[in-house]
């Protein structure tokens, strides 16, 4: 009986400004195969399906169970989690190509900062350091708690903002994962503490405005955070505090 | 062959820059381009489609609905401040929002993508459909301010065109769907059906309205194509200014009368 195989195409590229080439790979089946376990094999042994050697791909990858949000890449053009990407139910050669809107920095792996400085830009924590014990802070009703969950499951992935068709270098969208971070903390009893900083903020240049409502977000998100829900709710906060602040001059 | 696709050119992308938290005035632009859709421009379409209505009850009553319009106090100031200038503004934002999207329907072509993208193109297609409008209808050949009995015909000569009624079944459909979809956008981004369930439901009103307003707009178009009021004279003024029509209006005096 025939060995069972899975072939793969992956985008390589040495460098950010290296000549991108595509790298076909042939790997022994194995029950339960996902594609970052095929990322590992192939980065172990670095044979193309020729036969010839090549260098260790590289590429973020973490917990290997959809927690942690570092193995998002393009599998067969759409982004989504390498770890949770059954190799059974793909369509064959799998192509696999780093996330197409962050900076490259090598083979599989890119820079995806801009997520990071974007929760920066809108508060997004819960202020509570200080130089003297705060006590306990303010009962979260079991309500609102079940209500944040959802919105706290968000892993950093930045899947929704690469299948974003508003999310680019010309608009500079701050993206999906980031207003559904203003909904959480300013659902928080201690975090609205910052509520209206943060509305203000999402009302700059690259703000919420660019959303088009293409709902690619929700239907991508991993963890199926209510993306457009949050972005319909901090939409109407935003513009009542936009009106708010030129009311009161 | 392992590398069987010879490179690209090898393009460094700086990535999408940050949130410029708080500066810039685009959504206050933004905002305002969305607000015009509704109010005024939807609202005018939702009068310009009830007007055309009126066709169907023959050329005086499309007359005598123009002659109304155009008798509204201060008209031409309304006209460029309701329609011109909103219109103007939220197609050439319309335009440029556009020009900043990356579709990538080839990718996802998901429901709400297909919408996405097909908002902007219903968009090109009424801009360029009301520019031709305006300027031939509005501006081009006999006044209708001054001549409001002559609308029907000269809307009747423009279609006579087999062309030009195919891009006014067109642009009919397309701006329809816009603004059907537009105002479910409206909805959904300014928190008014903040969840799944309310879009799901407001998505079906919009569909509803749209094909209402479809079946309104198509069948303006066809009282002036379909032959009941075939030939009509360029302006019905005299004919109903006159109680005695001359005899080459005959035709004209029993339209009036049925």
């Amino acid at each position: 009986m025939a060995t069972r195989t899975v072939a793969f195409e992956i985008k390589r590229q040495a460098s950010p400004d290296a000549p991108a080439v595509w790298e076909n790979f042939e790997l022994e089946w194995r029950p339960g195969m996902n594609v970052v376990s095929a990322m590992m094999e192939i980065a172990a042994n670095p044979v193309t399906a020729d036969g010839r050697p090549t260098t260790p791909i590289t590429y973020d990858s973490n917990c290997l169970e959809e927690i942690c949000g570092s193995c998002a890449m393009r599998i067969n053009g759409k982004a989504r989690m390498a770890c949770s990407a059954l190799v059974d139910n793909l369509r064959q050669p799998i192509r696999v190509e780093p996330l197409s809107k962050f900076p490259l920095v090598r083979d599989l792996q890119v820079d995806r900062n801009v997520l990071f400085e974007n929760l920066m830009a809108v508060k997004a924590w819960v202020p509570v350091d200080g130089t003297y014990d705060l006590g306990s802070g303010p009962r979260v009703f079991p309500q609102q708690q079940e209500a944040n969950y959802p919105l706290s499951n968000c892993i950093s992935c930045c899947c929704c903002m690469d299948v974003c068709p508003q999310f680019n270098e010309l608009t500079g969208f701050v993206g999906a994962a980031t207003i559904a971070q203003v909904k959480l903390f300013n659902n928080h009893p201690t975090g609205k503490v910052f509520k209206e900083d943060r509305l203000r903020a999402l009302a700059g240049d690259g703000g919420i405005q660019e959303c088009g409502f293409a709902q690619n977000c929700v239907d991508t998100c991993p963890k199926q955070i209510p993306l457009t829900d949050a972005i319909s709710d901090i939409s109407r906060d935003v513009l009542i505090q936009k009106a708010k602040d030129f009311l009161r001059g | 062959m392992a590398t069987a696709q010879q490179p690209a050119a090898p393009t460094v992308s700086r990535g999408v820059q940050p949130l410029r938290a708080a500066q810039g005035n685009t959504f206050l632009f933004r905002k305002l381009h969305s607000l015009l859709g509704v109010v005024p421009i939807g609202a005018f379409l939702l009068e310009h489609l009830l007007s055309n209505f009126e066709a169907l009850k023959g050329p005086a009553a499309y007359g005598a609905q123009v002659k109304f319009l155009n008798s509204l106090p201060m008209v031409r100031i309304l006209e460029w401040t309701f329609i011109f200038l909103p219109i103007l503004y939220h197609g050439l934002y319309g335009v440029w929002i556009w020009l900043r999207g990356k579709s990538n329907l080839v990718y996802y072509p998901w429901a709400g993508n297909w919408m996405y993208t097909a908002q902007r193109y219903t968009g090109l297609i009424a801009i360029l459909y009301i520019g031709q409008h305006v300027l031939r209808q509005r501006f081009m050949g006999v006044q209708l301010p001054e001549h409001p009995y002559a609308a029907f015909a000269k809307v009747q000569h423009e279609l006579a065109n087999p062309w030009m009624l195919a891009v006014y079944i067109v642009a009919m459909v397309a701006i329809c769907w816009h603004f059907s979809y537009g105002i479910w956008l409206f909805a959904a981004k300014w928190g008014i059906t903040p969840g799944a369930t309310a879009r799901k439901r407001f998505g079906y009103v919009c569909a509803a309205l749209g094909i209402v307003l479809v079946v309104i707009g198509l069948s303006s178009i066809w009282a002036f194509v379909g032959g009941k009021y075939p030939n009509v004279p360029e302006d019905l003024t005299p004919a109903i200014s006159q109680f005695i029509a001359p005899a080459h209006l005959d035709c004209t005096t029993k339209m009036l009368s049925s």
